[in-house]
């Protein structure tokens, strides 16, 4: 039997309903735009970074709703019924595992972000909105994270929130009115899981929805900073689209993330503690391990009393933040090669060393308390 | 610009292939990890930050790891995962030298790579990191160590009990403790890696040494090597990764176990018992032959207990006429 091989100039059903959706929404334009973004000296590792959180934000977002359709958040329930995604239903435990190994990434990701961006002084002039914003999508993963972990309703959890609460209520003016407000009571009951839930679930994915839109935007709007070293001439000839190479790298960078995850849900599945009672019996309290640091810097000598614990609690972050928030704003210097900015490189160094110093001590603190 | 290519020291050399060539290899060596660890073959206790270190550099730590198992009796983990895994990152560690040597070798040495690069760098280095890693390992421990006792007795100085008056606060301790002993190490520890990787360095540019210079001009050379890592047939490429991550994925869904390994004291299962399978036939025939001996039996109790009570009441009789004007005892209560 004979059969015609010309090909046929009749477009499939996949190119019409491609042409179709495109008439409509501009898929090729947008296509255009999302993926032939020019990417100075080529695509890199250290650029992965932001989509991995993306994808953190989108795989915690799924885990998330699959976690509530069995979960109770009530005091009197939210115990037993984290219990029973754990032992009885099928994959919960894993995805419990996922869920807070996931939070951890997060915050990993974030800082590491964060210093890929200082390091590479990709911050400065035209993109100090872009680290403005990024700065509160920081604030809103750590809002995440301690919503988050009361929500088990465990000794742990209730005694790491009744600990940052009493941190929150330090703050001058509004501390007292935030921690009440938190807390719906004099000591953490119904009314703050109720809180700290709505918090998580609802508010804190709206604010990173629209605060990483806006992110977004404003980084197709500067461009992307490119790196710090090479002469105009190496640049421009290693200068890539973002597809297909940045995609590959990003792609890779999720895998590895999710695959250390899973690692992570397999290696330290969630065990509660005790269920919460106003009692700690022979628990230490302590919050999530990315805070640790900071909870053994507040237990030095310096930080006790009514005014250290101010000075600690409220005056170090504080004044620590504004001089993030300021940042691209005093350090007009264009140099970015971070090799040329010694003041830079040195605080950056004297920060992941404090931070790495004190959640080591912190550690052995723990050995000592029990 | 050539003056600097050829003043590159070997640390940097060294530093700037085995940065990539680590991270390179990492995620397909993760998958499998992962895939290991959900079937159960490998288990780590206290120490999977180590053990992913040692994944992680597995193109110098190859030979070194056994080796430091068996030295210094310090194992990382447990099972057959684990040299299954260091044997599967063998040939993974090699493509990776090679991707990566010759992207290195265009673009900074600016030198035609050799043939069979991947290979050549991966033994050496391997072999290097089979002296090497386990002379580090040794220096580090018995630095930090000696530096934690150390440091230890330096927090209990007199001097210091003197100052502070009832002696140093246990947070402060416990910060001059870790950053005593914590500078010591990392300091021996950076020292050494330097050393390491210098002669990682050496090796490669000893390599460069005798390999002829590369022809084209800079943009020429970056469009080789870019395209050095597109494959011919990129379909099949695509396909080939799809089917994989298919294949894994439902592998890994597979061997995950259904509840937690891990059941918390309240939470534990009872352990269940299979039972036989049913049969209907069977089971009413036992039934009636139960139910028609229970019959029998209570039938036996209950001519038995009119036996006994038609006993009783002619005994009762001929002891109430020796009993007359007596109180009588009021009957004992008995169970329906």
């Amino acid at each position: 039997m004979a059969h015609s091989s010309v090909p046929s100039d009749q477009p499939t059903a996949t190119e019409r309903f491609i042409a179709f959706l495109d008439a409509r929404v501009g898929l090729k334009e947008l296509q255009a735009k999302m993926l032939n973004e020019p990417v100075p000296g080529g695509s890199r590792w250290a650029y992965v970074f932001g989509s991995v959180l993306l994808f953190l934000f989108f795989m915690q977002a799924v885990t998330g709703i699959l976690l509530m359709f069995y979960y109770v958040p009530t005091a009197d329930h939210a115990y037993a019924s984290t219990q029973y995604i754990i032992h009885e239903v099928d994959y919960g435990w894993f995805l419990l595992g996922y869920h807070f190994w996931g939070s951890s990434a997060m915050a990993v990701c974030v800082v590491a972000h964060m210093s890929q961006v200082f390091l590479w002084g990709a911050y400065k002039p035209p993109r100090e909105l872009l680290w403005v914003v990024g700065l509160a999508l920081f604030c809103i993963v750590i809002g995440f994270g301690f919503t988050g972990y009361l929500l088990p309703w465990d000794q742990r959890a209730y005694w790491a929130t009744t600990v940052g609460v009493e941190i929150l209520d330090k703050t001058p003016v509004l501390g007292d009115f935030m921690a009440r407000f938190l807390k719906g009571g004099p000591t953490p009951g119904q009314l703050t899981l109720s809180r700290f839930f709505v918090i998580h679930v609802m508010i804190l994915p709206a604010a990173l929805m629209a605060l990483a839109g806006l992110h977004l935007f404003l980084f197709r709007v500067a461009a992307p900073a490119g790196p710090f070293r090479g002469t105009p001439e190496e640049i421009k000839a290693k200068t890539d689209y973002f597809f297909p190479r940045q995609i590959w790298k990003d792609i890779v960078g999720m895998a590895t993330v999710f695959a250390a995850i899973c690692g992570l849900a397999f290696w330290e599945p969630v065990v509660l503690l005790e269920e919460a009672t106003p009692d700690p019996g022979d628990y230490h309290p302590e919050p999530e391990w990315y805070f640790l640091f900071y909870f053994q810097l507040l237990r030095l000598k310096i930080f006790s009393g009514e005014f250290g614990q101010f000075l600690g609690a409220v005056a170090l972050p504080a004044v620590f933040m504004v001089l993030l928030v300021a940042l691209p704003f005093f350090d007009k210097d264009p140099e970015r090669n971070i090799f040329k900015r010694p003041v830079a490189l040195i605080s950056w160094i004297v920060i992941m060393v404090i931070m790495a110093l004190f959640t080591v001590s912190a550690v052995i603190n723990r050995e000592f308390l029990d | 610009m050539a003056d600097e290519r050829e003043s590159m020291s070997p640390t940097s050399i060294g530093l700037g292939v085995l940065w990539p060539v680590c991270w390179t290899g990492l995620p397909i060596k993760l998958a499998f990890a992962l895939l290991a660890m959900a079937m159960g073959l490998m288990h780590f206790e206290n120490r999977l930050g180590l053990a992913f270190l040692m994944l992680l550099t597995s193109p110098v730590t190859e030979f070194a790891a056994p080796i430091i198992s068996m030295t210094f009796d310090s194992h990382f983990g447990e099972g057959i995962g684990i040299p299954l895994l260091f044997l599967l990152s063998i040939p993974i560690d090699i493509w990776a030298f090679g991707v990566v040597g010759r992207t290195f070798f265009l673009e900074r040495f600016r030198k035609e790579p050799p043939e069979g690069l991947g290979l050549t760098l991966w033994w050496k280095s391997a072999l290097v990191g089979a002296f090497f890693m386990p002379l580090l390992w040794f220096l580090v421990s018995s630095v930090t160590e000696t530096a934690i006792s150390t440091s230890h007795s330096v927090a209990e100085m007199e001097s210091l009990r003197f100052v502070f008056g009832t002696g140093l606060p246990v947070a402060e301790r416990i910060g001059l403790e870790v950053t005593l002993w914590g500078s010591v190490a990392s300091m021996v520890l950076i020292v050494l890696l330097t050393i390491g990787v210098s002669i990682i360095g050496r090796i490669i540019r000893n390599a460069a040494a005798t390999a002829p210079p590369a022809q084209e001009n800079y943009q020429g050379l970056i469009t080789r090597w870019d395209l050095m890592r597109v494959p011919a047939d990129q379909a099949l490429l695509l396909t080939a990764f799809t089917g994989a991550g298919v294949v894994l994925s439902l592998l890994f869904w597979a061997v995950l176990p259904v509840t937690t390994p891990h059941p918390h004291e309240c939470c534990k299962k009872a352990e269940a018992k299979a039972q036989g399978p049913f049969k209907p036939v069977e089971t009413l025939n036992r039934n009636e032959q139960l139910i028609a001996r229970l019959a029998a039996q209570v039938d036996a109790l209950e001519q038995e207990k009119a036996e006994t009570g038609a006993g009783k009441d002619e005994k009762e009789k001929g002891t109430g006429k020796a009993q007359s004007g007596q109180e009588t005892a009021p009957p004992a209560v008995t169970k329906p």
